[in-house]
């Protein structure tokens, strides 16, 4: 008899596949921006980047994080993570960005 | 959506003073605020970013409904369950202790006011209340910023073109993410330690019938929210997963601080997914196919963090105000929000009633605030946050894994007799705890929570 349970199947698609994102419009200019890159180029934590669910803050060659504003959900962390308040941080404009069905 | 909240579309936006009060934002906070002030005679614009109320939202959750019961008719709201049974599980990496409560009481009405909902209904629903109530509601138009004149706010500037609106009252019912209240300097942006990250997620069961029932032990409207602390749930961050039954679907997600987040080695996805596979969690969502990944963030400073509620001409509410209560036992923020929306609500008519849109007119809000609920509970656990923080490793990695290891060895079945068990289950927690005096000094320490 095996004495070991299995970990029964769970389905962790990946972000791609899981967001529900209803762009009800053209999702226009980027609501996500950094203030001053300098400070980006500089900063060794990139807390931006290991905040964001969304993996819309990604590492860039630069030091300058690359930001995949299109899959924002919106959460706002990454506004309150970043230790040099360098993020711009705005609302999508009006009629873009992310729908919840459920919430 | 009902004709009464279809987007209006003003090709003239001129609403100049055509309102007597303007509210950021149709969560439950301004839903709650813009009813108590159209019940009252007032002319109310509320005004939403989304393309319907809730469809910018994400909780949990459960709904705590003792106040919003009494603003309106609340038969044919969208509820999804009431809560029948609240559990609340300690998890290792690879244990679960849970303690577990189901009173006879829940399953009757009103029961104990906490129904599991989803946002994108319900507060579509809610602000359709306040429309009924005669607020008028305009969708997809975000608010920009606030007009001042003499230091007085008189209006709100939105996105539309020629998007200023003037009236005498702003309510800032904005969120967490209060990006207007902050701009005008209202309040401070949250520091990240009082801030909460949160990823969730929104499960369906292909094999539908039943299977929430079953997996739940539950029957008709019943539902359960489960609450999971500890290293199994989100490491040794301060925060917890949760789930919670919807009538087909089932809310499963984290909830941690915004410090743990960035310190910790993975993603709030990766912590979600996780959780998920817990050997405690996985069999409770097996099989479930994933409908929507949403996350938000929750402030959760708690007391210290409320910021000035009243100004000359504006009154926040909500979570633009700090107003959750996290203690790690109890997250309540929904009945916070419509509590103050209604007493902020109740201050503005009475301040119309007599002309004044001064601050020292609007006091009856905070007043009103300070002696209810929301004020008294935030302020009970104002120092819950600091104990944790002094006691993290216990709280998230010793005593879940010292009462696994207890509760292993008191049921031990082997040729011992019971007393080598009792003996060796109380000193695995003792010894997490630090001997009699350790279990003393931390009983003392969080003794509010019981008494
Ligand atoms: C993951 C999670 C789990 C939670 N679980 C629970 C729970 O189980 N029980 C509980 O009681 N509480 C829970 N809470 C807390 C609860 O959700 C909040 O306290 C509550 O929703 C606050 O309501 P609100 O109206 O103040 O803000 P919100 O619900 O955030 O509403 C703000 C509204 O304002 C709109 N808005 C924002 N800015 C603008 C602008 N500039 N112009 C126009 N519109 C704008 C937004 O689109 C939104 O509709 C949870 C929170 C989270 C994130
Ligand atoms: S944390 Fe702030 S400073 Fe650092 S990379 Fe991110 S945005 Fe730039
Ligand atoms: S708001 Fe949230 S989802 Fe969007 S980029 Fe920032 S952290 Fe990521």
């Amino acid at each position: 008899m095996s004495v070991q349970p299995k970990t029964p199947e769970i389905t962790n698609d990946s972000m791609e596949d899981r967001l529900y994102t209803v762009k009800y419009d053209d999702p226009g200019d980027s609501h996500l921006d950094v203030k001053v890159p300098d400070i980006c180029a500089d900063c060794e934590t990139n807390d931006c980047v290991s905040v964001c669910p969304a993996n819309v803050w990604r590492e860039g060659d630069d030091g300058v994080p690359h930001i995949a504003y299109e899959n924002c959900l919106e959460c706002s962390s990454c506004r309150f993570a970043c230790p040099y308040d360098n993020v711009v941080w705005e609302y999508p404009e009006t009629g873009s960005g992310v729908t919840f069905k459920h919430g | 959506m009902s004709p009464a909240l279809e987007t209006d579309t003003p090709d003239e936006p001129n609403y100049d003073d055509a309102f007597d009060a303007i509210v950021v934002g149709a969560g439950l906070a301004g839903s709650a605020a813009a009813l108590t002030m159209a019940d009252r005679g007032l002319e109310v614009l509320v005004i939403e970013r989304g393309s319907s109320p809730g469809a910018k939202n994400v909780f949990g959750g459960v709904l705590y409904t003792p106040t919003i019961r009494e603003l309106t008719d609340f038969e044919d709201a969208p509820l999804e369950r009431y809560v029948a049974e609240r559990r609340f599980s300690m998890l290792s990496d690879e244990d679960e202790t849970a303690v577990s409560l189901r009173p006879g009481e829940w399953h009757r009405e009103p029961h104990n006011d906490s129904y599991t909902v989803l946002r994108g209904e319900f507060d579509e629903w809610f602000a359709e209340q306040a429309v009924d109530a005669g607020a008028t509601l305009v969708t997809e138009t975000t608010v920009t910023g606030l007009v001042r004149e003499r230091g007085r706010i008189v209006g709100v500037e939105t996105d539309r073109p020629d998007g200023t609106i003037r009236a005498p009252y702003v309510v800032l019912a904005e969120g967490g993410n209060s990006l207007v209240s902050e701009g005008a300097n209202l309040k401070e942006t949250e520091r990240r330690e009082n801030v909460a990250v949160a990823a969730k997620e929104v499960l369906e069961f292909p094999e539908r019938d039943g299977v929430i029932e079953d997996r739940f032990r539950l029957v008709d409207d019943a539902g359960v929210s489960y609450h999971y602390f500890g290293e199994g749930a989100v490491g040794d961050a301060f925060g917890g997963g949760f789930i919670y039954t919807n009538e087909d679907t089932v809310s499963v997600g984290v909830a941690y601080r915004i410090e743990d987040a960035v310190a910790a080695d993975q993603s709030p996805e990766e912590t979600l997914n996780a959780f998920k596979t817990h050997p405690a969690v996985a069999p409770l969502v097996r099989n479930a196919r994933t409908v929507e990944y949403s996350a938000k963030t929750i402030p959760e400073g708690g007391a210290e963090s409320i910021p000035d509620l009243v100004h000359d001409g504006a009154a926040i509410v909500g979570d633009a105000a700090g107003l959750v209560l996290n203690n790690g036992v109890h997250l309540e923020g929904t009945n916070m929000a419509v509590e103050s929306g209604y007493h902020a609500g109740n201050a503005i008519a009475r301040a119309a009633d007599r002309d004044r849109t001064d601050a020292d007119a609007l006091r009856a809000y905070p007043d009103a605030l300070e002696e209810s609920f929301v004020v008294q509970n935030l302020e009970r656990y104002a120092w819950m946050m600091d104990a944790v923080e002094a006691d993290r490793d216990l709280l998230f990695e010793d005593l879940p894994r010292a009462f696994a290891d207890a509760g292993t060895e008191y049921f031990r079945i082997d040729r011992d007799p019971k007393e080598v068990h009792a003996e060796n289950a109380k000193h695995a927690v003792l010894d997490a705890l630090g001997g009699w005096s350790g279990a003393a000094k931390l009983a003392f320490r969080y003794r509010k929570m019981v008494t």
